[in-house]
């Protein structure tokens, strides 16, 4: 009430203030909206199209379904290989980081032992280190072990996941029941029948958090995967982006070749890319929110 | 359980009790270290022990495989390429952290002065492009910049920029990487800070409003301080990210030979090194120093402030 008060008696600068700050919003929703709204809208349209009528032209079922054709068919099906090794990393991944980090969490939550607080900080270390920092140096070990070029060699190095276990070492501190814990052990339960009977039947939020920024981290994958990975059927949808670029000279403006990628396929090509991770935001959102609160204010 | 009694038997019993708690205790660590090892196998091989073959490498000749001490370090840092890569990185982590703190702080705050649910909505149209990532951001970005296809050619138009090349060296290069991580990083720093704000404590924003402060002062006043550390904890962090700059460079060549940028940052050098050059040695010298600076940077937020949870 009183606020209302107040603003009404000072129409004058407060709503210089409000324009400010719609004016900033709006340029925002500009900035940040309309790049993804015309990737979207640019799939339809064919490439006279996308030179020719203004930014914003809505394309035709005619002109995507040709595109579609044209890049799905290119070079032997390749993009369909591309799409299914990128889903065999991410879910291989993602297990393999849940398989780590949920009991690691747990151990780390729910017990004292020798050695716990070095694999915390080490754990906080390689969170915050920047996994592009330790790209090389793992190349370089890959090379030593001869898993470069190979499936099992990516999904290994990304399974590596210490925000993972970090996130499940919040939530278990947080949530384990002492009082319940306590009985349980007193009854006998060891360790590892207290994780699978009382933490993992807890645990779903935080293995679909896990999950959720797991795959996340996986999916987007480029600097890895382009250093680990030289034979082209081995590729995931990011790399295989770019390949379908430097190929196809589809961006570069130069006299057009007769190759069949044009600006409309990179473009198809760069929503395959992005689709799934934009249509899991949408969904899982209120995951985002609350995991990275927990990484980033938590303390 | 009991009190020990006092019998003669309570110090034999007190033994006993211990030895058995002492059991226990070693069979509780035994089964924490069972349920740690898949993780900490995967932190050897791909964090501790990557970083420590590097620095082995790094003092090595790799192609005679003979030790050469410094001979790495010193061939890195005459390199020509290196200052210039530096400054690159500089320039563009200066942009980047500087659009990311700013941009950030007031799109936050000013959202948190207006309704909820336009709130919410506006939130989430900024935080959608986080779903544009590594080579799917350049490609965009591509076409967005290039004023015969781009979304905002109007507006580039009306700059008099009228190629990919206007526009790439009216920006400039660092300014255009930063735009291009700010585009997809800053949303989900705007919805973390959604909810710092919302949850900075209601007596506190209704006392200073009795008080007359408007919402600019609020603002700027009340709720920029309250949130002002987990700010710089942001600026760290990009910073962090920011050396480590690879992808957008490295694709710029997408657009063409003629824009490609194969040794604009550090990262990209660590690679020519390994790729180019066949000499591992001297990639592992530069990523030795770029992984070290990361470390630093980490060991300081871990000990020196208490963002993150250690007990």
């Amino acid at each position: 009430m009183k606020t209302q008060m107040t603003t009404r008696r000072a129409p004058l600068r407060l709503s210089l203030g409000r324009f400010i700050t719609f004016a900033t919003l709006g340029f925002a929703v500009c900035f940040y909206g309309i790049p993804l709204l015309w990737l979207f809208i640019a799939g339809t349209r064919s490439e006279a199209s996308l030179l020719t009528d203004p930014p914003f032209a809505l394309g035709t079922w005619e002109a995507f379904s040709r595109t579609w054709a044209n890049l799905t068919s290119y070079n032997n099906f390749q993009i369909v290989t591309w799409a299914t090794n990128s889903l065999i990393y991410a879910v291989g991944g993602v297990l393999l980081s849940l398989i780590a980090c949920i009991p690691a969490g747990y151990a780390l939550a729910a017990s004292e032992f020798p050695g716990r607080k070095l694999i915390l900080v080490l754990t906080l270390i390689a969170m915050i280190t920047p996994s592009t920092a330790v790209v090389l140096p793992i190349f370089l070990e890959m090379n030593l072990l001869g898993l470069n070029n190979t499936y099992a060699g990516l999904i290994l190095a990304s399974g590596f996941f210490p925000f993972g276990v970090y996130l499940a070492y919040v939530y278990f501190s947080t949530s384990l029941p002492k009082g319940v814990m306590d009985s349980a052990r007193v009854d006998g339960a060891n360790r590892f029948t207290l994780f699978t009977r009382i933490a993992l039947p807890l645990a779903k939020p935080i293995i679909a958090l896990v999950a959720f920024f797991s795959f996340l981290a996986i999916w987007s994958n480029y600097f890895l995967a382009f250093v680990l990975l030289s034979d082209d059927q081995l590729y995931n949808l990011p790399v295989g982006l770019t390949a379908l670029v430097s190929g196809s000279g589809a961006l570069s403006n130069l006299p057009s070749n007769d190759v069949p990628i044009k600006k409309p396929e990179v473009v198809l090509a760069a929503i395959l890319v992005v689709l799934p991770v934009l249509v899991i935001f949408l969904v899982a959102q209120r995951f985002v929110r609350s995991g990275m609160l927990s990484g980033a204010e938590k303390g | 359980m009991s009190i020990a009694s006092t019998t003669t038997h309570s110090a034999a019993e007190a033994r006993d009790r211990a030895r058995r708690a002492k059991r226990k205790g070693q069979r509780d660590t035994r089964m924490s270290y069972l349920l740690l090892a898949p993780y900490l196998l995967l932190l050897m091989m791909f964090g501790v022990f990557p970083v420590a073959y590097a620095f082995g490498l790094s003092f090595f000749d790799t192609i005679e495989m003979v030790f050469w001490g410094l001979a790495n370090y010193d061939f890195v840092f005459q390199d020509f390429r290196i200052p210039a890569s530096v400054a690159n990185v500089l320039s563009f982590v200066a942009i980047w952290v500087g659009l990311t703190m700013v941009g950030v702080a007031i799109l936050s705050l000013m959202l948190d002065s207006i309704g909820r649910r336009a709130a919410n909505t506006l939130r989430t149209i900024y935080f959608l492009p986080g779903a544009v990532t590594s080579s799917a951001i350049v490609v965009l970005w591509l076409f967005v910049l290039d004023p015969s296809v781009s979304p905002f050619q109007p507006v580039l138009h009306a700059i008099g920029w009228d190629t990919r090349a206007d526009v790439i060296s009216g920006i400039g290069l660092a300014g255009i990487f930063a735009i291009m991580a700010y585009f997809s990083g800053s949303g989900g720093w705007i919805v973390v800070f959604g909810g710092a704000l919302s949850s900075l404590p209601a007596e506190v924003m209704e006392a200073a409003r009795v008080d007359g402060a408007n919402r600019f002062q609020l603002a700027t006043r009340i709720k920029l301080p309250m949130i002002w550390k987990s700010l710089v904890l942001m600026g760290i962090l990009s910073f962090a990210g920011g050396l480590q700059l690879f992808v957008e460079p490295q694709l710029m060549g997408l657009a063409g030979p003629q824009f490609a940028q194969n040794d604009w940052s550090l990262n990209q050098m660590a690679f020519q090194y390994a790729f180019r050059m066949g000499d591992f040695g001297a990639s592992a010298a530069l990523s030795t120093l770029l992984v070290g600076a990361s470390i630093i940077i980490a060991l300081v937020i871990v000990f020196a402030t208490k963002f993150y949870k250690l007990d």
